[in-house]
């Protein structure tokens, strides 16, 4: 049944490409939309309306191309016939056969878009929807349910529901429903925990549409959670300098050890928020506490670790509060401020060399920072130095003006003297 | 009349002229020597922020090398390629503002902070870096390097 | 000295069988120096109880040349766009050799210089100077208040900082609420329609070329006629009987010279204890801080025009504000004209609680304009 098909469906995609170019189609093609349209009927007319838009649409495929039927009949039963190959709406164990006819076919694809991968079907099928669909359940996703039916628009189109602005809301659909959620033994609330992530607000914010969303980290067609143990290395595509410090870390083989699942141990997966110092604290914030008992050897170490960052952001931001000073003041500190930036970049750097958990590289990281940070305050200090010996300078002059100015009464005085006592 | 007080009385005046003398040209001095001073333009050359010239020599900087050159109170990468072209970039990493820096042997230019790459036109390749850096014009007058925002 | 006294009472000027003279008697010779001399040795100071008032002219003189000087020198690194400007007067704090004294002493003295003025203008009325035949005399130099306040407001600007920026954006509303030509004067002002680069430029040009070319002719014109009709002597005093003089070269000099070595003392101690600070680059986008205000010489007129409703009679109440402070200037101008009565000899008491309740009042609002705005930092 399959192969018949499959040979009836790639016979009229043989004929709807001979008649590639949309101007060069025969009227007698678009009969389906024109009698679905004139039916005006809420099951029926919604799918020809949208198909209008549809990129098959645009690359000559016709309504027959997946549906079969003939086209060009008027009278409803013979458009409709069986025989000719007409199948209605596919079920939803046989939409991505229907889409993968093409889609899975590297000849086939050539025709249209020779770039385009062909191996999203055998994805799908090792994908945590393929594989529930093929144990016959139907409320799992399929091509339909992402792709949409009939205004289907390329990945890169902003109003696909697959645009990567768009897909976590995509997902959400399914994903964010409740009891559909409580069926498959799944959370209901991913979406909302996404939207309060940082890589949400990179993408939907700040527009950087390399920021991760859904598939980036679950796949597109083979859409499956990461195992624990690939955690890391899923991170690790972006953040390749924590995923390398993490596995040369004690961390690396604990966690594999105890099952914990890699950098979402400590930064969850939906709601990755910023992190802050405080993750390495004994406060609420904390992600070492969950783990380490107080007084336990991670537990210092955390705690050398947070006392290390703070202390460089203290004394950085000291000194640039002292070269601000010196600066309202009108006195001269863009190189101090400029070599003050190798203090900020330590911090990052510092920040990023927790994730070894060995405070000695934390502390290495802080002490290059210190250094410049103290060096800055230095300068600031010489620069108020400079300030005060200014006034101390100005003591000289003003003894010689009282001394210009006494010379100038002992003269007055004299001349007053003579003038009284008859001189000139 | 005073031909007795008249000694002591000139010099007493003397004295004074003295005094008064040496104190007015004394201040006086010590007003012309800050306005000397400031008439004599100091050494460094005066920040501007459009156009620099830099103190570092056109043949000191090597083939496929970099450095940072302060502009503005901003760090620029001034690099020369393999092929002998000098070019600057704003070094200012557009991820989380580390300082990058030049890769001489990959040719390229790396954030060390969070492994961000761009290439010698500072177009962002990859890692986080969402933008490109910016590219400065650099003239080039004998040994004389010029710097100028695009 | 006596060989040149000859030869300038008429005798061989340079003909072939004149006598040899030293290079400095030729030079007095040729400038009529001696004629200068012999009138500065003729001019004379009474001496009476207000006498200590006559050296506040001197001293604005004094504290004016100071100006010029220091800003002649700023002028050599100071540069006038608004891209630079802030980063110039940096430069010239941070880098030129006794840059921030030549700055601090020239913003310092700009206060001086005003206080200054504004005593002598109140010295001046209060013993009644103004009298025939000095009418020109008090005319001048109302004029040259004028001119001295447009240097104060011009000047200003010239860092481009925040607080001289928005500053400029306020006191250049002022002007535009004259009727009819008001909009226009504030963009002839501005150089355009809000206060940018062009409004520095402007500023730059009046403050250096234009109102010191104008000073000058009003300065010249009031020292000559200063000179010429002599120091006056207060009514209260010429009742009594005439005082006794003093020479001003060399006994009213000297004690002149003591004032203006207090004066540079003041300044360079001023400029080396509260160095004047720069503040941060003016940002047009930025919003105005809380507190702007003008200098202190305009605060009087900035909290009376903030009192002002916003209507009066139909009449926009900023209108009726400006015109009423242009209605004082001409009344300042016309004083001497308008008192005619003092001139006649009869004291003007009127005329002098008219005045102590000016200054009363603007003492009064300027204190109340100190007081902090909303929102403002009381640091």
């Amino acid at each position: 049944m399959r192969t018949f098909f499959a040979v009836l469906v790639s016979s009229l995609l043989v004929g709807a490409s001979a008649r590639a170019t949309p101007e060069a189609r025969p009227a007698a093609s678009v009969g389906c939309v024109d009698c679905h349209l004139a039916l005006d009927d809420p099951s029926v007319t919604p799918p020809a309306k949208a198909f209008a838009d549809d990129v098959h649409a645009r690359a000559g495929f016709t309504c027959a191309s997946c549906h079969g039927g003939d086209p060009r009949a008027e009278d409803q039963e013979v458009a409709h016939d069986r025989k000719k190959g007409f199948r209605g709406k596919p079920s939803a164990r046989e939409v991505p056969l229907v889409c993968g006819t093409c889609h899975a076919d590297a000849a086939a694809m050539k025709h249209f878009n020779p770039s385009m991968r062909v191996d999203q079907l055998s994805e799908y099928r090792s994908s945590g929807h393929g594989k529930k669909l093929s144990q016959g359940d139907e409320t799992v996703a399929t091509c339909t349910s992402c792709h949409g039916a009939h205004g289907i628009l390329p990945v890169k189109d902003a109003r696909s529901p697959v645009y990567p602005t768009r897909i976590a809301q995509t997902c959400n659909r399914c994903h964010g429903d409740p009891a559909l959620m409580a069926a498959h033994n799944l959370p209901a609330d991913v979406y909302a925990q996404y939207t309060r992530s940082v890589h949400h607000e990179a993408l939907a914010k700040k527009g950087d549409l390399s920021a991760p969303t859904c598939n980036s980290c679950h796949g597109n067609h083979g859409a499956a959670p990461p195992q624990v143990g690939s955690v890391a290395n899923v991170c690790g595509t972006c953040h390749a300098v924590f995923a390398d410090q993490f596995k040369a870390s004690p961390h690396w083989e604990a966690f594999a050890e105890l099952g914990l699942p890699g950098c979402v141990t400590c930064h969850e997966n939906h709601l990755i928020v910023h992190p802050t110092d405080a993750f390495l604290s004994t406060g609420k914030d904390s992600r070492c506490a969950s783990c380490h008992e107080p007084g336990s050897e991670g537990a210092k170490s955390a705690a050398a670790m947070y006392a290390d960052l703070l202390r460089l952001q203290k004394e950085t931001g000291a000194a640039r509060a002292s070269l601000a000073r010196e600066a309202e003041a009108g006195m001269e500190v863009s190189r101090a401020q400029f070599d003050l930036a190798r203090a900020d970049e330590a911090l990052t750097k510092a920040r990023a060399d927790v994730h070894l958990f060995q405070p000695y590289a934390v502390e290495k990281a802080v002490t290059t920072g210190l250094t410049v940070a103290r060096a800055a305050s230095a300068e600031a200090a010489r620069i108020a130095r400079e300030r005060e010996f200014r006034r101390k300078g100005l003591f000289v002059s003003l003894g010689l003006i009282f001394l210009a100015i006494v010379g100038l009464v002992a003269k007055i005085r004299d001349l007053d003297r003579r003038r009284v006592s008859g001189g000139p | 009349m005073h031909i007795t007080a008249a000694e002591p009385d000139q010099s007493r005046r003397r004295w004074i002229s003295y005094l008064l003398g040496t104190s007015l040209g004394a201040t006086i001095l010590s007003f012309l020597y800050p306005v000397l001073r400031f008439v004599v333009p100091p050494l460094a050359s005066e920040p501007s922020l459009s156009e620099i010239e830099l103190d570092v020599k056109a043949s000191d900087i090597a083939h496929n090398s970099g450095r940072i050159v302060p502009f503005a109170g901003k760090p620029v990468l001034l690099l020369r390629t393999a092929t002998g072209e000098l070019k600057a970039l704003a070094a200012t990493c557009t991820h989380l503002a580390c300082t990058v820096q030049y890769r001489a042997e990959r040719a390229d230019v790396w954030c060390a902070c969070h492994n961000g790459i761009y290439d010698t036109n500072g177009t962002n390749i990859s890692g986080p870096p969402p933008r490109p850096l910016a590219k400065l014009d650099v003239n080039v007058r004998g040994e004389k390097i010029v710097l100028r925002r695009s | 000295m006596s060989e040149a006294r000859r030869l300038s009472s008429g005798e061989a000027e340079g003909g072939p069988s004149a006598p040899r003279l030293s290079p400095l008697a030729w030079v007095r010779d040729r400038l009529g120096w001696d004629d200068i001399a012999h009138l500065a040795a003729k001019k004379e100071v009474p001496i009476h109880r207000h006498t200590v008032f006559y050296y506040l002219g001197g001293m604005a003189l004094f504290l004016f040349l100071v100006q010029v000087a220091t800003g002649i020198l700023l002028l050599l690194y100071y540069r006038p766009s608004a891209t630079e400007a802030f980063e110039s007067v940096q430069y010239i704090m941070a880098e030129v050799p006794f840059g921030w004294l030549i700055r601090s002493i020239h913003a310092w003295g700009a206060n001086l210089f005003v206080g200054v003025v504004l005593l002598h203008l109140a010295s001046v009325f209060f013993l009644k100077a103004y009298r025939a035949p000095r009418e020109m005399t008090w005319i001048s130099g109302a004029i040259l208040l004028f001119l001295t306040f447009g240097f104060g407001f011009s000047g200003y600007l010239l860092p481009w900082n925040t607080l001289s920026y928005f500053a400029t954006k306020v006191g250049t509303d002022v002007p535009a609420q004259i009727p009819g030509i008001g909009p226009l004067l504030s963009r002839i002002l501005r150089g355009g329609s809000d206060v940018t680069g062009a409004t520095l430029s402007r500023f730059y040009g009046i403050h250096v070329a234009i109102l010191p070319a104008i000073t000058t002719l009003f300065l010249g014109l009031h020292l000559i006629l200063v000179q010429k009709k002599g120091m006056s002597v207060p009514p209260s005093v010429e009742r009594e009987r005439s005082p006794r003089t003093m020479r001003f070269v060399p006994d009213f000099l000297l004690r002149d010279m003591v004032g203006w070595l207090t004066a540079v003392g003041l300044l360079a101690a001023l400029s080396a204890f509260f160095p004047y600070e720069l503040g941060r680059k003016a940002d047009p986008f930025a919003s105005a801080p809380a507190g702007i205000r003008p200098e202190w010489y305009f605060l009087s007129m900035f909290q009376a025009l903030k009192y002002l409703p916003a209507e009066i009679a139909g009449v926009p109440g900023e209108t009726l504000g400006v015109l009423f402070f242009g209605a004082l200037a001409v009344v300042l101008v016309g004083v001497p004209l308008l008192d005619r009565g003092s001139s006649a000899g009869r004291p003007s008491p009127w005329w002098n609680r008219l005045a102590a309740v000016a200054l009363l009042g603007a003492l009064l609002l300027a204190l109340l304009a100190l007081l902090p705005a909303p929102g403002e930092a009381t640091s």
